[in-house]
């Protein structure tokens, strides 16, 4: 190591883990506290990290199966999580794919092909994204209620109109490949051009391959995205069995009805893949998320 | 070359996409109509416009190259642009819960409303067959006449059926008492006489006639048939007024000019609260930008530093929060932060004998919303940072260190300077993100605790965002004029962000 | 095989406003291997990519077997194109990348097979049929390109600097390859360089072009054989492009014409006899007369001019001198065998030899030598 090592080395080195070690603690805290929950039993019982007796209640409630308690007495889920679970990754992987689709070739425009205002649609875009959709739920509230008259799958409390809705956020995604085309050798779709490709074959031989990685980024980056989106599903979306997991998992806390227990169960059942799911991606993930934007 | 056939070429190429082209112009065509037929002349103009763009797009060789731009453009328009434009359009007029309908439609419901007349009064005879009920209506004035109903099933929705006098009644005449059972159904009768006629329930012994309340006079006036009075439109309101100068609900939907904003800016029960959820969505965002970076840089600079050599684990361990679906911790921490059954209030019971009160605190719960934000949000500065160290040549350092420079001294002078200027927009946009960081307000507090003396909810918590939505869809009275107003207030607070970031981002890429 | 033809062939960026080429006119015969010189900005390349169809052809002509094919796609010309970065396709192995095209073009499975594997036996790719770009030099890298447009068995071949990403020994080794390869396939070749060291050697013709200047006509400068433009640059600007060191110019008027001989005299007053045949020309004309540093003599008795030593590099074998002279344009380099001591600031006498000499007119254009060397 060519750095210049102070005296003391030693004695930075345990004090700057003593601190890592102490911070992640009380990082990790919520995360431990609300595993311990979902095992204890009752939604209000008060315990050490390790429950004392440990209880399946709120994990059966989770998964839609009614629980009988030591006194006999039959207790009925509350919440269908499991359908909510299933409407997000409905709605997100539908959503994604479309995202997908949209910006790979929007990209694919932006980064090869020469056409008008090309220049200002992509300052407008970058201007625009600054816009959230929470900015708008007026809009998107009467919009979809007045389209649902006219096509009902786009209605107000349609998965349909949330998916739609959602496109309007391809602009992000846009930039993210839109850089990566870029970095990818003009001469080679030249190149398949003179070996008889045409514009499509180019395109879907060469450049598409190529760019799976950040296609992949995108498209997790969009599910992970719209799997956490709350505003505008918690406006479109109103009944129960229709809502998904964002809009459905604050019910678990209301103060009228307080399942504290109940919600940290499915807390982790829904929050644990989709952690996962960043964590292992997250290596690719980063690159993506450090070009721009904040995760929503 | 294989030549194909008609049939291929049709199916093919350019047969293929001109059939697809007219069906989805068919399609589109047939809702622009739909549209403008029930008055809906803004969404029929937008999607006609779009429409024929994307017609032209697809079908002219001139346009090959933005086929590949069109849809996703199309995507930003309609759900980016047009919502944007759409709010603004909003914010001119009195849309609300109480005034949600056009000027038609409010027109139509009040000479869709019926009377008793009191002019005809029938008694009522029920016969049941089974399931099967008629109605047996004899004019009380002339016993020969009898109307009997076609059969119904006992219902609780509103039904409408016809009678005549050449229907026989099938099955037992009910006792009164049975009759007394089926009052609920029978209430949401409608009998239709042969000569137009409609009958409802006036007693239990009776059905009497019904006619329209209103019948339509001059310049969109309603004529009062019972009373004889005219109501008037007042388009400076919105209601129908009646003689008395009485509003009539519902009311409809008209443009009002500056009103929203002017109330925003002067109306005392508004402009209070808005000042200071402006202030404090100010000051949210900047300080959640300042922790976070002070947070994110000092744990950025550790992991990188070489002699922690298990920094890896402390790596991933660190980005946990952001791995987390937000709304799932946020939820977490609202649940966490309980006054009475939180656990954070447990432990600092247990340890210090106090037990704040983190949602009715008004301080408190800002701290306690800070404290929130920075956990969620330092990993994302964490990993900016991360990047942009490694881009700092390792010599610096090292000439430094011969400088006998210490770590404060190289913070300040080396990695400070070389990251602010493309950390600049990333800090904008974090800024622009948290001010409008409406996850985070509505999950963990909905705004509360409540202000007080505010015309509308409003809350110590709340930023601009959350404000707005609890105008538009809070639990009493739904005023989106007024909260469009706001949120075209808030479009020009983060239009002059975003120029302000583009501005930046410009500025790092011309280096 | 195939002939291109190219008739007054135009390339603006920008509608008719300012114009990269302009007026070439050029036929390049079955089998013929044709380079395009010229310095950077020229079009060269962009003239090649308008042949292959990446680029329009803004206005003129351009037929490849007197087809025109200004409006057909790239992919229907039929020509085969090796690119400066190779453009191996980095997904794919070394077959794949080479069985591409042929795949697209649905040609039957055996016949792909066989063609990439006599391609690849031609350029000895044999054992590296299975490996992927990445994991080869870049000299291997080069001869897949190539490779790649072999199989496709193109009517013409075109090269794009193709050597310019190599080291220096295989530029070499690489240079000779081609011009083995193309003797055997003789197949119609249009290359792109800047180094006119691989023009000489490789090309039966050179295309000379230069940065088009403002209101010129063309900026095709000359088309030739390799020796035909060096001892017969018809112009300053290729007399100075081809040949290395560059050309020695020195401004002078002619004191007397001729149909043999010509009579300059230097603004520093020294005469110097040429053999240039300037019947056409007056006495009392601005020219240039340029000579090239390996013809100078430095034990000559006539036509002389004294320069004193700016700096000298003594490199074993020769020697190069470089004067200061009041009539010289840039600079006055002298390349010289013998290997006396000479110190920097001493004048220094040498002789310019009449048959050696270029005469070049106000306009640029080079009186026609009369006593150059024969070649074939």
């Amino acid at each position: 190591m060519a750095m210049v090592q102070p005296r003391n080395l030693k004695y930075r080195v345990w004090a700057a883990r003593l601190f890592m070690i102490l911070f992640i603690c009380i990082i990790m805290f919520p995360f431990l506290m609300i595993i311990s929950v979902s095992f204890r039993s009752g939604n209000f019982a008060t315990g050490s990290l390790i429950p004392d007796n440990p209880s399946l209640e709120h994990w059966a409630m989770a998964f839609g199966i009614p629980w009988e308690n030591a006194d006999g007495s039959i207790t009925q889920p509350t919440f269908p999580v499991l359908i909510w679970l299933w409407n997000s990754i409905k709605i997100s992987v539908l959503t994604s794919g479309f995202i997908l689709l949209l910006s790979t070739t929007g990209a694919y425009a932006f980064a090869r092909l020469k056409f008008r205002f090309k220049q200002s649609m992509l300052t407008s875009m970058m201007i625009l994204q600054m816009f959230p959709a929470v900015l708008a739920l007026v809009a998107f509230h009467t919009i979809f209620d007045k389209l649902g008259n006219f096509i009902p799958w786009l209605g107000l409390n349609t998965h349909g109109a949330l998916i739609v809705a959602y496109l309007g956020g391809v602009t992000m995604n846009i930039w993210l490949i839109k850089g990566y085309f870029e970095s990818i050798d003009n001469a080679l779709e030249e190149s398949a051009a003179i070996d008889g490709a045409t514009p499509w074959q180019a395109f879907r031989h060469i450049l598409l391959p190529l760019s799976v990685p950040i296609l992949a980024v995108v498209f997790i980056l969009a599910f992970i995205g719209v799997i956490g989106e709350y505003p505008v599903a918690s406006v479109l979306l109103q009944d129960m069995d229709k809502l998904t997991l964002a809009v459905g998992s604050k019910q678990f806390l209301n103060p009228q009805n307080y399942l504290w227990g109940d919600f940290a169960a499915a807390a982790v059942l829904t929050g644990l893949p989709i952690t996962l799911i960043f964590l292992l991606a997250q290596r690719y993930l980063v690159s993506g998320l450090t070009s721009g934007g904040v995760k929503g | 070359m294989k030549k194909p056939g008609a049939a291929g070429a049709v199916l093919s190429g350019k047969g293929l996409k001109w059939a697809l082209v007219a069906l989805i112009d068919l399609a589109l065509l047939y809702v622009v109509t739909l549209m403008y037929a029930q008055g809906e002349i803004a969404f029929a103009l937008v999607i006609l416009l779009l429409g024929g763009i994307g017609t032209w797009v697809f079908t002219s060789e001139k346009a090959y190259n933005f086929r590949y731009v069109y849809p996703s453009l199309l995507g930003v328009i309609l759900f980016v642009v047009f919502p944007l434009i759409y709010t603004v359009n909003v914010a001119f007029t009195n849309y609300s819960s109480s005034n949600l309908l056009t000027f038609e439609r409010v027109k139509q419901i009040h000479l869709a409303k019926r009377y008793q007349s009191g002019d005809d009064k029938y008694t009522l005879a029920l016969y049941q067959s089974g399931e099967n009920y008629q109605l047996q209506l004899t004019d009380k004035d002339d016993n020969t006449r009898a109307f009997v109903t076609e059969g119904f099933a006992k219902s609780k929705e509103k039904l409408r059926i016809n009678a005549s006098q050449d229907i026989q009644p099938a099955g037992d005449k009910l006792a009164m008492r049975n009759v007394i059972k089926m009052r609920t159904s029978l209430k949401k009768l409608t009998v239709v006489l042969p000569d137009n006629r409609e009958l409802v329930m006036t007693s239990l012994r009776e059905f009497g006639a019904m006619a329209p309340l209103f019948t339509e006079g001059e310049e969109g006036s309603l004529i009062n048939n019972q009373t004889g009075s005219v109501a008037k439109p007042d388009f400076e309101t919105g209601y129908y007024l009646d003689e008395n100068g009485k509003t009539m609900t519902p009311g409809f939907t008209i443009y009002i000019g500056w009103d929203n904003f002017t109330k925003v800016l002067t109306d005392p029960g508004i402009q209070g609260p808005f000042l200071k959820i402006f202030t404090w969505t100010l000051i949210f965002a900047a300080l959640t930008v300042v922790f976070t970076l002070v947070v994110g840089l000092l744990l950025a600079c550790l992991v990188q530093w070489e002699p922690l050599k298990e920094s890896g684990i402390y790596r991933v361990l660190l980005i946990l929060p952001y791995a987390v679906p937000a709304f799932i911790s946020i939820l977490i921490f609202r649940g966490l932060f309980n006054q009475n059954f939180g656990e954070i209030n447990m432990v600092l019971e247990a340890l210090f004998g106090i037990s704040p009160e983190w949602f009715t605190n008004e301080y408190l719960a800002k701290s306690m919303i800070l404290m929130v934000n920075t956990w969620l949000g330092y990993p994302y500065m964490m990993i900016l940072c991360m990047g942009l160290l490694k881009a700092i040549p390792e010599d610096l350092y090292e000439a430094s260190a011969i400088d006998g420079a210490g770590p404060i001294q190289n913070l300040m002078n080396i990695t400070l300077p070389m990251i602010i200027k493309p950390l600049t927009p990333l800090l904008i946009a974090s800024f622009a993100f948290n001010f409008n960081n409406f996850v985070l307000i509505n999950l963990l507090t909905g705004g509360l605790p409540n202000m007080i003396g505010a015309t509308t909810p409003a809350g110590a918590t709340d930023i601009l965002v959350s404000y707005t939505f609890r105008i538009a869809f809070g639990q009493y009275g739904q005023d989106y004029g007024l909260a469009s107003a706001i949120a075209a207030l808030i479009f020009l607070v983060v239009g002059a962000i975003a120029w302000a970031n583009l501005k930046a981002t410009r500025s790092v890429q011309e280096q | 095989m195939a002939e291109v033809k190219l008739v007054n062939l135009d390339k603006s960026y920008d509608g008719g406003k300012s114009y990269v080429l302009r007026n070439i006119n050029l036929d390049i015969n079955d089998g013929e291997f044709v380079a395009f010189v010229g310095p950077s900005g020229c079009g060269k390349s962009t003239l090649l990519r308008m042949i292959c169809g990446l680029e329009d052809i803004t206005s003129g002509d351009l037929s490849i077997e007197q087809e025109r094919v200004n409006d057909m796609p790239p992919n229907e010309r039929r020509v085969g194109m090796v690119f400066q970065s190779y453009a191996l396709y980095p997904h794919m192995t070394v077959r794949e990348n080479m069985a591409f095209g042929l795949k697209l073009s649905k040609i039957d499975k055996k016949v792909i097979n066989e063609r990439v594997e006599e391609a690849a036996r031609t350029l000895q790719l044999e054992p590296l049929l299975d490996r992927k770009p990445k994991a080869m030099s870049g000299g291997q890298r080069q001869r897949v390109a190539i490779g790649r447009s072999i199989v496709q068995e193109p009517r013409v071949f075109l090269f794009d600097e193709p050597l310019s990403n190599l080291d220096v020994s295989l530029r070499v080794q690489m240079r000779q390859e081609l011009a083995r390869l193309h003797s055997r396939l003789k197949t119609t070749a249009i290359y792109v360089t800047h180094d006119q060291v691989e023009a000489m050697t490789l090309a039966d013709k050179i295309v000379v072009l230069s940065p088009l200047a403002e209101g010129s006509e063309s900026n095709l400068e000359q088309v030739g054989a390799p020796l035909e433009l060096f001892h017969h640059p018809k112009n300053l600007f290729v007399a100075g492009f081809i040949g290395s060191p560059k050309m020695n110019f020195f401004r002078g008027e002619i004191v007397a014409t001729g149909s043999e001989t010509t009579q300059v005299k230097l603004e520093t007053g020294e005469m110097i006899q040429t053999y240039n045949d300037t019947s056409y020309a007056a006495i009392g004309d601005k020219v240039t007369l340029g000579i090239r540093p390996q013809d100078v003599l430095t034990n000559a008795e006539e036509n002389n001019v004294t320069g004193t030593i700016n700096a000298l590099e003594r490199l074993g074998t020769e020697t190069f001198v470089y004067l200061n002279h009041p009539a010289i344009v840039e600079a006055f380099t002298v390349r010289i065998e013998d290997h006396r001591r000479r110190e920097e600031g001493e004048s220094f006498k040498v002789g310019l030899p009449a048959e050696s000499c270029h005469l070049f007119g106000a306009n640029g254009q080079a009186f026609q030598r009369t006593r150059a060397p024969q070649f074939d």
